[in-house]
C-alpha cells in the first residue's frame, strides 16, 4: 500500500493552549455576550394605533367573511357584503378616515413608527457587526499564519481555502486547520453550544439572525395603500360563489348515524 | 406542575379544586432558591409559560372561592413580573376590586378607574371588556351593549365580544341582533359546535314568537343548525337536546297540515326548503336514542361518558320523561 505520506509537523504544545484554547473561549463568550446585547437593546414593539388596528381588523373581517361564508346564509351573507361595500365606498375604515382617501401612498421615511422598526434593524446589525470586525482584527493582529490542530479525517483539496486562510503553502495537507480557520470555525458553528448555555430562543449566532433579516424583508416596502387594498377585498367578495354548510346537513347526518341506529 | 392549573375554572367544580391546591401549589413556588438576590436570581431561570398561566387561573379559582387573600398573592406575583401596566394585568387587578367590593358605591368607584385607564389609552381592550362585564353585572345590560359596540367597532374580528355581546341582546329580548352576532363568532370560529348550537337555540327561541310559514323556515334553520353542531361534535348534549326540540316542534306543524306554503328553496334569497316529514322523523328519532344513551351512561358515569354536566343531564331526562308521558296518555 503506497498512500500518500503522512506529513508531520511538530507543533508546540503551547498552541494549544495559548491559541486554540483562546479562540474558542473568546468566540463563546461574545456569543453571550451578544446575546445580552440584543436582549438589551430590544425596543419593546410599539402598540398600534388604535385606528391603524381598526383597519386591519376590519379587512381581516372581510378575509374572514370571504373564507367561512358557508356557515352563514346567503341573506345574512349579503348584507354584510353591502354593509361592508358601503364603508369602503365612504371611506371610513381607513385609518385616515373619508378625508385622507386622495392622499395616496405615504413616505416611509416620515412614518415616526417605520424608522422605529428601522432604528432597531441597525441596533441589531450594530451588536453583531462590532464585535465580529473586533475579534477578526484581533486573531489577525495576533495568531496569522499559524497552523494549530491536525483533523483525525482525510478531507478532499477542496476545503484547503476553508481550513488554511492565512497560511501561504501550497503543499500543506488539507488536514492542517490555522487559526484564522479555526476562528470562522467556531463563527458559524457554535449554535449548539449557544443553544446549551443559553436555552434555544438565544441571539448569540449571527448566522441565525441574518436569516432571521432576510425573511423580515425590507421595512421600506411596509406602506401600502390601504383604499386599494380595501377595494380589492370587495370584489373579492363579489366574486364569491355562495353555498350554505346548512344545505343538506340532515341528510349528511342520517347517512352519518345509519349504522349506528 | 400539575396540569390542572392550565385550564381556566369555568364551572364551579374545577375552580374547587384548584383552589383547594392553592396552598401546596404556592409553597411549592416559594423554595430556597428563588429569594437569592437579585443578580444570582439571574442563574435559575424558572420561567416558564405554564407557571404564568397557573398563575393566572389559581387567581380566578380563589376568588371564585372567596379565598381573596390568597388570591391577592397571585396577583401580586403576577403585577411584580409583568408591571402595573400590562393591560392583561390592569384587568386582572380591577377583576379583583370587583370581587372585593362590598356595596355599590365600591364598584362605582372600580367603574371610576377603569374609565380613567381607558381616557389615557383607548387601546387596552381587556380593561374595556371588563368594564362591560362589570355594567352587565349591575344591571345595566343596555350601556354594556353601547361599550361593546364600541369595542367591536374597533375590533370585529373579537368572537369573544360577539359572543358576549349576543347574550347581551339576548337579555334585552332583541332576538335579530343576537342572531346576527353570533352568525358573526361563526365567521370567526367555523367550527364551533357550542356556536352552532346556541345559534340553534337563538333561533328556536325567536321561532316560537313567529307565526306561519316564517316559523317553520325558522324553526328548519335552528334544527340545521343542531344538526350541524352533531356533525361537527357527535357527543354535544345540547345539540341533540336542541335538535329533540326543534324536531318535536317541527313535526307538530307539519302534521298540523300547512304544508306547501314556502314548499320549495328559494334561489335568490337562498332560502333553503323545510325538510320532509319523513326526514325530520328520523332526526327525532336519532336524537331521542342519543339523547336516551347519554343520559343512561352519562349518569351512570361510564368511562368516556363522565364530562357531561349534571344539570344538564337531568334536563334531557326530563325532556325524554315528559315525552313518554305524552304517550301514555
Amino acid at each position: 500500500m503506497a498512500g500518500p505520506i503522512e506529513q508531520q509537523i511538530h507543533r508546540d504544545p503551547a498552541l494549544f493552549y495559548w491559541i486554540l484554547l483562546p479562540i474558542t473561549v473568546v468566540m463563546i463568550l461574545t456569543g453571550i455576550l451578544r446575546h445580552y446585547l440584543s436582549t438589551l437593546l430590544q425596543t419593546t414593539p410599539k402598540k398600534q394605533a388604535l385606528l391603524k388596528m381598526r383597519e386591519q381588523r376590519h379587512l381581516m373581517r372581510a378575509r374572514n367573511m370571504i373564507i367561512n361564508h358557508a356557515q352563514i346564509s346567503k341573506a345574512a351573507f349579503n348584507k354584510r357584503k353591502e354593509w361592508f361595500a358601503d364603508k369602503v365606498k365612504e371611506g371610513t375604515l381607513l385609518e385616515s378616515g373619508p378625508d385622507g382617501k386622495a392622499k395616496g401612498k405615504p413616505n416611509p421615511l416620515s412614518d415616526p413608527a417605520m424608522m422605529d422598526g428601522m432604528m432597531g434593524m441597525m441596533k441589531g446589525q450594530m451588536v453583531m457587526m462590532v464585535p465580529q470586525s473586533l475579534i477578526m482584527g484581533w486573531i489577525n493582529a495576533f495568531f496569522s499564519g499559524y497552523v494549530i490542530m491536525k483533523l483525525p479525517f482525510p478531507l478532499t483539496p477542496q476545503f484547503k481555502q476553508m481550513l488554511q486562510a492565512g497560511v501561504g503553502t501550497r503543499d500543506l495537507d488539507v488536514r492542517w486547520v490555522s487559526s484564522l480557520s479555526w476562528y470562522f470555525l467556531t463563527l458559524f458553528g457554535l449554535q449548539p453550544v449557544y443553544n446549551f448555555i443559553l436555552g434555544s430562543n438565544n441571539a448569540a449566532s449571527q448566522v441565525a439572525q441574518q436569516m432571521q433579516m432576510q425573511q423580515q424583508g425590507n421595512p421600506m416596502a411596509g406602506a401600502e395603500d390601504m383604499e386599494k387594498i380595501f377595494a380589492a377585498e370587495v370584489e373579492n367578495l363579489e366574486v364569491v360563489e355562495h353555498w350554505y354548510v346548512l344545505d343538506g346537513v340532515e341528510d349528511r347526518l342520517l347517512a352519518k348515524f345509519a349504522s349506528s341506529i | 406542575m400539575a396540569p390542572i392549573f392550565l385550564t381556566p375554572p369555568t364551572d364551579p367544580h374545577t375552580a374547587l379544586s384548584i383552589s383547594a391546591q392553592a396552598n401546596t401549589f404556592l409553597s411549592a413556588q416559594k423554595t430556597l432558591w428563588s429569594s437569592l438576590p437579585y443578580p444570582l436570581s439571574l442563574f435559575l431561570n424558572t420561567e416558564s409559560q405554564e407557571k404564568w398561566t397557573s398563575y393566572e387561573n389559581l387567581f380566578l379559582a380563589l376568588l371564585r372561592t372567596g379565598d381573596h387573600d390568597s388570591a391577592y398573592t397571585c396577583l401580586e406575583a403576577l403585577t411584580t413580573r409583568f408591571g402595573k401596566t400590562n393591560d392583561h394585568i390592569l384587568a386582572l387587578q380591577g377583576l379583583y376590586q370587583e370581587a372585593t367590593a362590598k356595596n355599590k358605591e365600591e364598584l362605582e368607584e372600580v367603574m371610576k378607574a377603569y374609565d380613567e385607564v381607558l381616557q389615557e389609552d383607548r387601546t387596552i381592550f381587556s380593561v374595556r371588556k371588563r368594564r362591560a362585564a362589570l355594567l352587565r353585572s349591575v344591571g345595566k345590560p343596555e350601556e354594556a351593549i353601547a361599550d361593546l359596540t364600541v369595542l367591536l367597532d374597533a375590533s370585529p374580528t373579537d368572537g369573544e365580544a360577539w359572543a358576549e355581546l349576543s347574550d347581551l341582546y339576548l337579555e334585552v329580548g332583541a332576538l335579530e341582533q343576537a342572531v346576527y352576532c353570533l352568525e358573526e363568532v361563526l365567521l370567526v370560529t367555523p367550527h364551533a359546535w357550542n356556536m352552532h348550537a346556541r345559534l340553534g337555540e337563538v333561533l328556536y327561541m325567536s321561532a316560537i314568537k313567529m307565526e306561519g310559514g316564517e316559523q317553520t323556515k325558522t324553526l328548519s334553520e335552528s334544527m340545521r343548525r343542531f344538526c350541524r353542531s352533531i356533525e361537527l361534535c357527535d357527543g354535544y348534549l345540547r345539540g341533540y337536546y336542541g335538535l329533540r326540540l326543534t324536531t318535536s316542534k317541527l313535526l307538530e306543524m307539519l302534521r298540523d297540515g300547512k304544508k306547501g306554503q314556502v314548499a320549495t328553496s328559494d334561489p335568490v334569497t337562498g332560502d333553503l326548503a323545510p325538510p320532509s316529514v319523513a326526514t325530520v322523523k328520523k332526526l327525532n328519532q336519532l336524537a331521542t336514542a342519543k339523547l336516551g344513551e347519554i343520559v343512561r351512561r352519562g349518569t351512570a358515569g361510564e368511562k368516556g361518558w363522565d364530562g357531561y354536566s349534571e344539570a344538564e343531564l337531568k334536563a334531557a331526562k326530563a325532556l325524554i320523561d315528559s315525552d313518554t308521558q305524552k304517550i301514555e296518555r
